[in-house]
């Protein structure tokens, strides 16, 4: 059982707040991802969890002891340190045993278990090398297993990944996911790479200014984001200005500057005022791509075209010209012109139909999966 | 090469020189950049130097320093047979010794604490504890190490605070006494010492440190565990420092003791008895002492860790 409660924590340095009132729940032998832009607190909220740094108020317990003034070296913890922080004066076997040794475990259990925890990282063989002479991965590796060989109860990663180039990098998410997967302990894995979150996690919890905004299913985040900071920060999206002309009981209707008004479907009663201010979402995974059909001869009128299905779901579409195509491998990404304003959606299949700048070109999307959010960045409930 | 190329305003004079500069091979190019350093020292070292060591290797004369043109191994052996009776020269270079070994360990010992504050530091709090290394190298050192006598005699500063504050019922004699010598001598040397291991801690990574704590290090265990052995090229130059100044010390053992060091009996030797080949021989040999005391020193202190070579 190694469940942590972080219990309204807060750091401050001087005037700045780095870390204000967060707290979460993290379950026994989860793997929660801190994600964040750099300066968002994760960093420090990590190391508030470790004992690195001191709480300026609020608590934190471990298995239910409250571990808020413990030092780092007498809580259950260990660091994967962003630089990996190998000790340069010892060899790699020395390393990994320095915590065992801190515990005073003999010296022949010690080298037996170091020796099993370089097998588990793939470094066997490495004990006697000097870890400065080693690459990033490796290094990274030695770090993991000098942090597993004192068999902590959480395991807490700063940005361990982060130095490496990509292509290792994706291979360590993945076996940083098997690490867990065998150990069952609890990892809290800190990330400022969406992608490396999405990999990872079993749940995400998003830090935005010091504040934990969002606590979820990766899904949960991305689909469902609590404010636009969320929705921004997780890849990429068309944010469009509303205005709210009109409510109904089933559905908002606002001007926006793509040159006609759309219709957002409520389950409820929307929760907006005529004359609101909006921004809308359109990620680009819910634009479909067409070319106007030449006969259609209301799209070709109107740069726009929708309708309100019985059913609640709307289809809408825009017109406009591609400004430019860009080819990044699976995909190819469409830079619209709507009216005025830039848009752009993306197509997998690279093979069907390809448009070129200057060409007309339809967006079409149902209402329903269109996020709206107010001035100060909530989310409205539609 | 093309800045070379890219400098034609060069006088040709100058120009042709950094052409003929350019066209040496690396090593020549060292050798001609260290040129004016070789000549400094041969000037001001090894010339004296080889003086001295012709003055050991003279008679001794009755009118004269020494006899001129003589050659001679007189003053080695009765210095020597000095050493070797447990005479006054034993007991000259053994306190020298004494002296050097004690000043260092307490000198090293504090400029360890010092520097790490000093590394652990930030801001003006840092920015001063650097002056405050700084400024005693401001003050002559006679004056400095002088100013201990009011301050350590029997009815100074020190013993007046530690009798006002109840922790001595009488005064304690510091000078003139070896416990003056050494604390002058300390004071001397640890801005040297002190700077010498800031300058490898401050290019140590400090989550190292978080990192065998995190481990299960407590404070004083991660000290001696990552920092002391990462800043042993400090220590060691710190060491060495403290070491070769304290065996020869002259100024603080001088005022502030009445031990004779092996400096206060070379002078004695030079200006009031002036025997001057048993004073170059007595020289001559403490070097080799000290030579060979340092080499230990070396080869244990890299033992407890530190990734420095004697090459």
């Amino acid at each position: 059982m190694s469940e942590i409660t972080l219990h309204e924590l807060e750091k401050q340095y001087g005037e700045t707040t780095a870390v204000e009132d967060v707290s979460v729940e993290i379950e026994d032998g989860e793997l929660l991802c801190l994600l964040g832009p750099s300066g968002s607190g994760k960093s420090t909220t990590l190391r508030m969890i470790a004992g690195l740094e001191t709480p300026t108020s609020g608590e934190i317990s471990i298995n239910g002891d409250d571990v808020t003034d413990d030092p780092a070296y007498e809580r259950t913890t260990s660091t994967v340190f962003q630089d990996w922080a190998l000790f340069p004066h010892k060899t790699v076997r020395e390393n990994v045993e320095f915590g065992l040794k801190m515990r005073g475990v003999p010296a022949d259990e010690r080298e037996q278990r170091a020796e099993s925890m370089l097998e588990r990282v793939q470094m066997t063989g490495y004990g006697e090398d000097d870890p400065t002479n080693l690459s990033g991965g490796q290094k990274q590796r030695v770090a993991l297993a000098r942090s597993l060989a004192v068999n902590p109860d959480v395991l807490l990663l700063d940005e361990p990944l982060s130095n490496l180039d990509k292509r290792l990098r994706e291979d360590m998410q993945i076996e940083l996911r098997e690490i867990h997967e065998d150990l069952d302990e609890t990892f809290v894995h800190v990330t400022h790479d969406q992608d490396e979150a999405f990999t990872l996690a079993d749940r995400i919890g998003i830090m935005d200014q010091g504040q934990l905004v969002q606590v979820g299913d990766p899904d949960e985040v991305y689909e469902n984001p609590k404010n636009q900071f969320i929705e921004s920060f997780l890849g990429d999206t068309n944010f469009v200005d509303a205005r709210v002309t009109r409510t109904t009981d089933d559905a908002v209707y606002v001007d926006t500057d793509l040159g006609t008004e759309l219709v957002l479907p409520t389950d409820t009663e929307p929760a907006v005022d005529e004359g609101t201010a909006l921004t809308l979402s359109l990620r680009p995974e819910i634009l479909s791509i067409d070319q106007p059909s030449a006969d259609g001869g209301t799209a070709a009128d109107d740069a726009s075209e929708q309708q309100l299905a019985t059913d609640g779901s709307s289809r809408t579409a825009v017109t406009g010209t591609v400004e430019n195509v860009i080819y990044r491998g699976s995909t190819v990404r469409y830079s619209a012109d709507i009216d005025g304003t830039s848009m752009f959606a993306e197509r997998t299949d690279a093979t069907t139909g390809t448009l070129s700048a200057g060409e007309q070109i339809r967006l079409e999307w149902n209402g329903a999966d269109v996020l709206a959010f107010r001035e100060d960045g909530t989310r409205v409930s539609l | 090469m093309s800045e070379t190329t890219s400098l034609p305003q060069i006088p040709t004079s100058l120009a042709s020189l950094r052409e003929s500069f350019a066209g040496q091979s690396s090593s020549t190019r060292a050798l001609l950049l260290m040129a004016p350093l070789i000549a400094f020292e041969l000037l001001v070292f090894v010339i004296p130097f080889l003086i001295l060591l012709r003055i050991s290797f003279a008679e001794p004369s009755s009118d004269l320093i020494y006899e001129p043109g003589s050659w001679s191994v007189e003053a080695y052996a009765a210095v020597i047979d000095n050493i070797l009776a447990l005479e006054l020269l034993w007991s000259v270079i053994s306190y020298s010794f004494l002296l050097g070994v004690v000043v260092t360990i307490v000198t090293v010992v504090l400029a360890l604490f010092y520097a790490y504050a000093i590394w652990r530091s930030t801001g003006l709090v840092k920015t001063l504890l650097l002056f405050s290394v700084v400024l005693p190298l401001l003050t002559t050192l006679v004056i400095r190490t002088y100013a201990f006598r009011p301050l350590l005699s029997p009815t100074g500063t020190f013993n007046e605070l530690l009798l006002s504050v109840g922790l001595l019922s009488e005064p304690i004699q510091f000078v003139p006494n070896t416990v003056g010598a050494v604390i002058g001598q300390v004071y001397i040397v640890l801005p040297y010492a002190i700077l010498a291991i800031y300058s490898v801690l401050a290019t140590m990574d400090w989550h190292v440190v978080e990192a065998a704590r995190d481990l299960g290090a407590s404070r004083p265990r991660s000290v001696a565990e990552v920092v002391v052995p990462q800043a042993m090229p400090g220590i060691i130059v710190a060491a060495v420092i403290s070491f070769a100044w304290s065996v020869g010390a002259y100024a603080a053992p001088g005022l502030l003791s009445e031990n004779i060091t092996f400096a206060l009996h070379v002078e004695e030797l030079l200006l009031t008895d002036l025997r001057y080949p048993t004073a170059a021989a007595l020289s001559v040999i403490m070097l080799v002492l000290m030579l060979a005391a340092i080499s230990i020193m070396f080869a244990v202190l890299n033992r407890f860790g530190g990734d420095f070579d004697l090459a």
